[in-house]
């Protein structure tokens, strides 16, 4: 050999890792003999393909296999036991799949309640600086009680940096609706203002460019959808974008930035980022240091949290100034949210920039936990109940020597073997159709890390925890028999078990609680897209226009078609954008909806007039009246609404007229007090317009057509008013669509379990039956022989499951929505149906089944 | 079934054996039964025989000594016991038994 030739280390480790080793030198010298002639006279990328070749073929038995048989007789007697309970298994095919489907089914809902929660925790949680970076939020007295904003005054950021040395880095943020445009690619997006340190305090890494850029006033930073949405996959560092920020208002900026995508826990994020001081291009008349007006967030960042304390106390001096600068507020206290707890607060504190859960998520949880104790239930059933064809094993282990704990380890290994079955096929199924499912019907991002850590030690604790919850009665009870007895044959159970009778009661009060909840919750979704929405939506389009030049030239161009009834303009529409504004009371302010409006907007929506009169012609005049809903007139204790003065933001208004109620958003919340007034036509953002009959369709495209005629440059952008709450309409419909799932699966493992249940029953009295048929039983005493014993407990199980799932579904539904439709008994009648329909289809099966049955047959066996 | 069984490529196995006497191991039997009978044939398949042949006593190892061609290491010479040469015979007296009781008549085929 002229130099040395290396053999190829990846096969070559494979090879040591699977030989054993009092063969390995042999037979890899062998190997080696071989390669390095080849290598001489094949050259070396031939020897090594032979070597690899060479190296796969040997992985035979001869390589790996012990030479000599087990002698570890505890390692023999656990081959044993898994060698029986497999063979068990084959023998009863269908009690092995209801466990397993069960359970997996079970662990598949866990799997998605642990993604869920898992996303949850880890919100926003991988920004690195997440423990020295607050929101800075404030409380104010509104409505008679202390609310918590997540925005703030507008000169507060730059005042907080010059005020106080513990603060490193502040940063505000400003978000606006603009039209972005690239080429041919028009989009009407959301940009957000922001200080250049925002990329320095949030972990947004990016994928091109420099973070340093939003320092330049001409710089734009894209995420990493938005570069895929303008520019394609390829780099668009360098290349102009147009802002069009309003008519004839737009600026070119040059990117400079694209973002890595976001992590998929995130509730914080942007689409466009440009520096604070553009706010100042997109609105002239921008004044930074107006104590009345705010910005979206300011946010800070200390060197070391209890940096904060100075600080928090030091806040005192900006209530002065915040009260001096502007009268609309008074601002009770100041405070900061750390960036880490801040998806976790956010459900109480309003108009932050971060988004949390509120408490009904804790659900999914519940839920799972309830489909997993239904599967357990099972398991626990039909262990008990088989165990009856095992009773002469357990004799013979026994009598060979087994201890007592043996057969209970035997058990508990058996059981644990399942389940661990059922959590294979459980995590493909979650991992596979349940996950994608889940979010697909809620438009979540929900996904199975398979190389978290987490998520093994949780599976794990699943194969624990359901291994030995369901299996540990079983393996004590089987235990527990006398060998003697076993072998006289005088032990005869599975019939008069009385756990088993709980547990099966326990599982129809279950069921029924889902099927209950899964109905309600459908039966609700229908009520609410019938329930009326206080105004005629069905009838009614809107556009979104940029200022008052444009709504006139599509006000022009509207009113020439004739399926038009009605046309207003309005700053604000239902459904869309309201503002909130505070009611000066004498000793309190009080928070209402505020909507500015034109004089034809009641009739266009459909608005129904309960007493006064709406607005008598344009702005100007009615300048000081206001138009009030029921709600505000009940909440304030208004005898005579009418003529009432109320003084909003300073002004002093009088009410005209009082709106019948009317939902703006969703039925979820209660309906708030709400005013309008006359819009100044200069504020004009929407078209509306109320549409004959059966033409909505024609007319909304007609209504694109003018648009594109007039504005060719701005995408058109409005609906059908009948849509504005289809988002929560459709959230609404999928949360029923889960739980009818989950109910239905429900529903499966308690006719799987029941099934399992009353087969082997049935199965175990063949010879009693057949001896009362030979004697002359009837079918229907053999039939109200093996439903009776059940009646009792079915009458129980449902006596205590109706009035809990009545009680827990109206809790529910009170909790998720505050207009739901009434509670009827109608969803307890139809789950209560559905189960005992069930449950006399599969007795009907065994019924039938022994009455067809020879009964010779049935004494000839044993 | 007492009889011994031998199979074919084992029994070629076996032969082989014999026939490299002081020098069969692995890799010279697998190039002599490439040789002689011109099939290809792969070492994890006389590994398999020769480990097989072992187990039922047919053949006898030792190790030999470590050599530099082999990367420094030992080689498994085989050697046939005398059960392997019994199983050998009857397998050989056996196909000439067989050999032995075809009628001529069988070899006569009708040409054309």
């Amino acid at each position: 050999m002229s130099k040395k030739i290396n053999i190829p280390k990846i096969p070559h480790a494979f090879f040591r890792w699977y030989c054993k080793k009092e063969r390995y030198e042999e037979l890899h010298g062998d190997l080696e003999e071989f390669y390095y002639e080849r290598a001489e006279d094949k050259g070396l990328l031939k020897a090594r393909m032979h070597y690899l070749f060479d190296v796969i073929r040997c992985c035979q038995p001869y390589a790996w296999k012990k030479s000599k048989g087990q002698t570890n007789p505890n390692i023999m007697m656990i081959n044993n036991y898994f060698k029986t309970s497999f063979r068990n298994s084959r023998k009863n095919p269908l009690n092995a799949f209801i466990n397993v489907f069960g359970l997996s089914a079970a662990i598949g809902i866990c799997l998605i309640a642990y993604s869920f929660l898992e996303w949850e925790y880890n919100l926003d949680q991988f920004h690195e600086n997440k423990r020295e970076v607050y929101l800075t939020t404030f409380f104010s007295n509104r409505d008679g009680s202390i609310q918590h904003y997540g925005m703030s005054p507008k000169p507060l950021g730059e005042m907080l940096k010059a005020d106080f040395a513990q603060i490193k880095k502040v940063c505000r943020l400003q978000d606006q609706n603009v039209v972005v445009k690239n080429e041919d690619k028009v989009f009407h997006e959301q940009v957000r203002y922001s200080d250049p340190e925002f990329l320095e305090m949030f972990t947004f890494p990016l994928k091109w460019g420099s973070p340093a850029s939003l320092a330049d006033l001409n710089s734009i930073i894209l995420s990493d959808e938005m570069s895929i949405k303008y520019f394609g996959e390829k780099n668009p560092i360098g290349q102009d974008i147009l802002i069009i920020f309003g008519k004839d208002n737009k600026k070119v900026f040059k990117v400079s930035g694209v973002a890595e995508p976001f992590p998929k826990a995130h509730a914080i994020e942007f689409d466009f980022l440009v520096n604070f001081e553009n706010l100042q291009i997109a609105d002239p008349g921008y004044n930074p240091n107006d104590w009345s007006g705010f910005v979206t967030a300011t946010l800070i960042q200390v060197a070391d949290p209890s940096d904060m304390e100075p600080i928090v106390q030091g806040m005192e001096k900006y209530l002065t100034l915040h009260s001096e600068g502007q009268d609309d507020w008074t601002i009770a206290s100041f405070d900061f949210v750390r960036l880490e707890d801040l998806n976790r607060r956010s459900g109480q504190i309003r108009n932050d920039i971060s988004f949390g859960y509120p408490p009904q998520k804790f659900v999914l949880p519940i839920i799972a936990m309830l489909i997993l104790a239904l599967a357990c239930f099972n398991y626990i059933n039909i262990a008990i109940v088989s165990a009856t064809k095992r009773l002469k094993e357990i004799g013979l282990r026994k009598t060979i020597g087994a201890s007592r704990g043996q057969v209970i380890f035997q058990f508990l290994a058996e059981n644990i073997m399942i389940t661990f079955f059922a959590l294979v096929v459980g995590v493909m199924l979650s991992a596979f159709i349940m996950i994608p499912w889940f979010n697909r019907l809620f438009e979540s991002e929900l996904e199975l890390k398979l190389i978290d850590t987490k998520l093994w030690m949780y599976l794990l604790f699943i194969l624990l925890f359901t291994g030995v919850a369901s299996g540990l009665y079983p393996a004590l009870y089987i235990s527990r028999f006398r060998v003697v007895k076993i072998f006289k044959g005088s032990v005869r159970f599975g019939t008069k078990n009385p756990l088993t009778k709980v547990f099966l009661a326990l599982q129809l009060i279950l069921t029924c609680l889902c099927i209950t909840c899964g109905i309600t919750l459908t039966q609700n979704t229908f009520y609410l897209n019938n329930r009326s929405w206080g105004y005629d939506q069905d009838a009614a389009l809107y556009a979104v226009v940029d200022d008052y030049g444009s709504f006139t030239q599509l006000q022009t161009a509207m009113l020439q078609q004739i399926n038009v009834l009605s046309l207003s303009g309005s700053e604000h529409h239902l459904g869309k954008v309201i503002t909130n504004a505070a009611v000066e009371m004498p000793d309190q302010q009080y928070q209402v909806r505020q909507l500015s409006v034109d004089e034809n907007y009641f009739e266009t929506m459909g608005l129904s007039l309960k007493e006064g009169r709406v607005f008598n012609g344009p702005y100007p005049s009615d300048k000081t009246a206001l138009i009030v809903n029921e709600t505000l007139v009940r909440n304030m204790d208004l005898t005579q609404p009418i003529g009432q003065t109320l003084k909003i933001d300073s002004s002093k208004y009088e009410i005209i007229g009082v709106l019948e109620d009317f939902h703006i958003y969703n039925f979820e919340d209660e309906i708030r007090p709400t005013v309008f007034s006359v819009a100044n036509p200069e504020d004009f953002q929407y078209l509306s317009l109320q549409v004959k009959n059966g033409t909505e369709q024609e007319t909304y495209k007609a209504l694109q057509e003018q648009w594109t005629i007039l504005f060719p440059e701005i995408p058109f952008q409005g609906g059908y008013q009948s849509e504005v709450l289809g988002a929560y309409v459709e959230e609404a419909a999928s949360g029923a669509e889960f739980l009818m799932t989950v109910s239905f699966i429900a529903v499966m493992l308690v006719s799987l379990g029941w099934y399992g249940l009353v087969m082997l029953n049935v199965a175990g009295r063949t010879r009693e039956f057949s001896i009362k048929k030979v004697l002359g039983a009837s079918l229907r005493n053999i039939a109200s022989n093996i439903s009776r014993q059940y009646a009792l407990l079915v009458t129980i199980a449902l006596l205590i499951g109706i009035p809990l799932s009545h009680v827990t579904m109206e809790a529910f539904l009170g909790m998720l929505y505050h207009y739901h439709m009434p509670i009827t008994f109608s969803p307890v009648s139809v789950a209560v149906m559905i189960l005992i329909s069930v449950l006399l289809i599969v007795l009907a099966t065994q019924i039938y089944k022994v009455s067809k049955s020879n009964p010779v047959e049935g004494l000839k066996a044993e | 079934m007492s009889r011994i069984h031998l199979g074919e490529f084992e029994e070629i196995v076996l032969l082989t054996v014999g026939v490299l006497y002081d020098d069969a191991y692995a890799v010279a039997i697998t190039k002599e039964i490439t040789k002689q009978s011109g099939r290809s044939v792969n070492v994890s398949a006389v590994h398999k025989s020769l480990y097989r042949l072992e187990k039922k006593g047919m053949l006898d190892s030792r190790l030999g000594d470590p050599e530099s061609k082999r990367g420094g290491k030992r080689k498994r010479l085989f050697s046939i016991t005398p059960f392997g040469k019994k199983a050998l015979d009857e397998s050989m007296e056996l196909r000439m038994s067989l050999r032995t009781q075809i009628p001529e008549l069988a070899f006569k085929w009708q040409m054309g």
